[in-house]
């Protein structure tokens, strides 16, 4: 039996726009899911059920008047679209009380609101038996908390740029370098030098983890930025030699011997005429340079110790008892960020093709 | 005045791969010559020896009387216009033509009167500011020309310029190079592998095989006075026909045909001394005769018309012979032709060393 023609198409699109959506859907849900879960606060993240698509910006609250002297707060709940009890059972209308749950609301509700509003809104509450009022969620409050809560983040990410900065330089211009070489030249044993460069990304790092801390201790490189970026470098170059050497391959020899003609050196040839136009492919090699490095985790858990990474503090926030997945979430965000933006600001260079000519 | 000396020039790229075996050529001032060959034949590897772009690995460059062979590209004072054209993508016209004038620190109003100056002569004023991807592969070329004018070269190489052309724009271009030629007096080498260029355009044509110079001539002569049966047999549209005939008792013996050479010829053929040799005859020495003056008579294959002319194509024994006939003549494939040769052009070759009889 044959499929009739129409059905096979129609089948043929839906099978391509499933594998589509889903591809989409795996690299963008976690990413919003992250994000959405990085606006919330504490009594968002554990509190409601089941949680919105995207954050709520405001908080409502209302007072209660129990008896003259005590009022209590209640927030609203978006998940079971009640009013429920925050925070203390009754507050009592005093300074010292004002500033306790002035904290507790800046941590569990991420809002701000100062002694002396709580002190007004209770005095409202009391006049008329209760009163409601909406507080502006603070969005940036989770980030700030996350830099705060976990000593060195902020080291860590300049740790990370320039490990991350450090490897895009090493690699690129080594692995240029071998690339152009590997395009260029002829050369005895040329396959299987390019094939065998490949071999050092099989390795896994765990299984070299010893040898790797000593010889960098000894080069006094242990746990340093400069030490982390050589091991990134390392697999790095065999990538961008790959890369690269496509990239040469494609730029015709024709043009630089034309520069040679012209007037130029062989240097000059290089720098004039091939290196311009391999810059959109030295540009794919630097991106993947920064995001292979900026993202390691496993080779800095080992080889750092009092400067970790930035992916080494965000997964150590992970584990213990007291992990707050508000916070790690928005660690998990200030992680992605630069890498996402980096590639943004790259993907210009990308597409940049000088006058329409494919290179 | 002589300006570039090849001597025993050659390129060898490994063991038993030759690039170049051996040539020896004196190109004269302002002169036009053509490298003529099949691909394969080494004439390109000659011009990038030239051009320095290849090493030497025996022989001398002299070019105005300096030795050049181990010199860099940029210092030979040649410039040179590449088959793919060659011109940078990431530059605008200006820039390209620009390129080589700004290294050699040109001041900036004489660079651009020259760049101005060469646009013109090739016509391509109005696209300076544009780039290559945006332009026709003519256009492109015409940059490629005018960069390679732009720096007043001694010697001006073009290694197949023409082949990446669509046919009509090639012949056009063939009489535009050779008046840019002309205007320029520039010396220059142009290669090539198609022959009716090399015809119209060269001073001299040097017909090169196998890494070696077989022919060097004028245009008539490698036509009128071929050298040997490749070149003979490489050159004309239609080339020659071969015949294998025999010497016997003062004629020429074919199976099918007995022919009484010229005076002039017979002499030649009979200080020669051998027996065994090869006819050539070009198409339009074959004459289409009345019956009784035959010299033999051949059945039509195919007839191709071509406008100004026919090439009609007929058996003879099993060999095709190609000759040209007046435009609707109206022969018919099957027809039987009564032909003859016209006896004051003929080619004869020994068969044995495929080489042209010397003394007619």
């Amino acid at each position: 039996m044959t499929i009739p023609r129409p059905l096979f198409q129609a089948a043929q699109k839906t099978t391509l726009a499933l594998l589509v959506t889903t591809v989409a859907l795996t690299i963008l849900f976690p990413l919003f899911f992250l994000f959405t879960f990085s606006l919330m606060s504490d009594y968002e993240t554990y509190s409601e059920w089941p949680k919105p698509l995207w954050p709520h910006s405001q908080v409502r609250y209302r007072m209660e008047k129990i008896s003259p002297q005590t009022t209590r707060l209640l927030i609203w709940n978006h998940g079971q679209s009640q009013w429920q009890p925050f925070g203390p059972e009754h507050i009592e209308a005093n300074e010292e009380v004002a500033k306790k749950l002035s904290r507790f609301l800046t941590n569990y509700g991420n809002t701000t609101l100062s002694p002396s509003e709580i002190l007004s809104h209770v005095q409202k509450a009391q006049n008329s038996g209760f009163h409601e009022f909406t507080a502006q969620k603070s969005l940036s409050q989770n980030y700030q908390r996350f830099f705060r809560l976990y000593s060195g983040a902020a080291d860590a990410v300049l740790h990370s740029l320039s490990t991350a900065l450090l490897t895009i330089l090493i690699s690129v211009v080594i692995g240029g370098m071998a690339g152009y070489a590997f395009a260029r030249y002829v050369f005895k044993g040329k396959d299987v030098l390019k094939l065998s460069v490949l071999f050092v990304r099989m390795f896994p790092p765990v299984a070299i983890a010893i040898p790797m801390v000593v010889i960098l201790g000894r080069m006094g490189l242990y746990d340093r930025p400069a030490g982390l970026s050589l091991i990134y470098s390392v697999n790095q170059i065999a990538m961008n030699i790959w890369i690269t050497a496509s990239i040469f391959m494609g730029i015709p020899e024709s043009l630089e011997e034309a520069a040679l003609i012209f007037g130029a050196n062989k240097r000059g040839a290089f720098f004039r005429i091939t290196l311009p136009l391999a810059v959109p492919g030295l540009a794919a090699c630097a991106m993947y340079s920064f995001i292979s490095s900026w993202n390691e985790v496993i080779n800095a858990l080992i080889l750092t110790q009092f400067r970790p990474t930035f992916p080494v503090v965000v997964y150590k926030s992970l584990l213990g008892a007291n992990a707050q997945v508000h916070l790690i979430a928005a660690g998990s965000i200030a992680q992605a960020a630069p890498a996402i933006l980096f590639t943004l600001i790259i993907r210009r260079y990308l597409l940049q093709m000088w006058g329409g000519v494919k290179v | 005045m002589t300006t570039l000396t090849l001597t025993n020039l050659a390129k060898r790229y490994s063991r038993s791969v030759w690039g170049v075996r051996s040539m020896s050529l004196d190109v004269k001032d302002k002169e036009f010559v053509v490298f003529l060959g099949p691909s394969g034949c080494g004439k390109t590897t000659c011009m990038r020896m030239i051009a320095g772009l290849e090493t030497v690995t025996r022989g001398r460059i002299i070019l105005k009387g300096q030795d050049i062979t181990d010199l860099p590209p940029k210092d030979r004072g040649v410039s040179m216009v590449f088959q793919n054209y060659a011109i940078w993508p990431h530059m605008n016209v200006y820039d390209n033509i620009a390129f080589a004038l700004r290294l050699k620190n040109v001041d900036r109003k004489e660079l651009n009167q020259r760049v101005k100056k060469v646009a013109q002569m090739v016509r391509i004023e109005p696209l300076l500011k544009r780039f290559p991807g945006q332009m026709s592969g003519g256009q492109q070329q015409r940059v490629a020309l005018a960069r390679a004018l732009a720096v007043e070269p001694r010697l001006f190489l073009m290694d197949e310029p023409l082949s990446n052309l669509d046919a009509k724009l090639r012949v056009s271009m063939r009489t535009e190079l050779k008046t840019i030629h002309q205007e320029s007096g520039a010396t220059s080498i142009f290669v090539t592998h198609d022959q009716s260029e090399a015809m119209s355009m060269a001073d001299r044509i040097v017909i090169m095989k196998d890494g070696e110079i077989v022919q060097t001539g004028t245009p008539e002569e490698v036509y009128f006075q071929s050298a040997n049966t490749f070149v003979a047999g490489f050159i004309g549209t239609p080339p020659a026909n071969f015949f294998p005939v025999e010497w016997k008792n003062g004629k020429l013996e074919h199976p099918r045909f007995q022919l009484s050479p010229p005076p002039a010829l017979h002499q030649a053929i009979e200080n020669h001394g051998k027996n065994r040799l090869i006819l050539g005859v070009r198409p339009e020495s074959i004459q289409v005769v009345r019956e009784e003056e035959a010299l033999f008579i051949a059945p039509v294959l195919v007839v191709e018309p071509q406008g100004s002319h026919q090439i009609v194509a007929v058996q003879v024994e099993d060999e095709v012979v190609k000759l040209i006939m007046p435009p609707a003549c109206g022969v018919q494939p099957g027809e039987l032709l009564p032909l003859t040769f016209d006896s004051t052009r003929l080619h004869l070759f020994d068969e044995e060393s495929q080489l042209r009889i010397p003394g007619y």
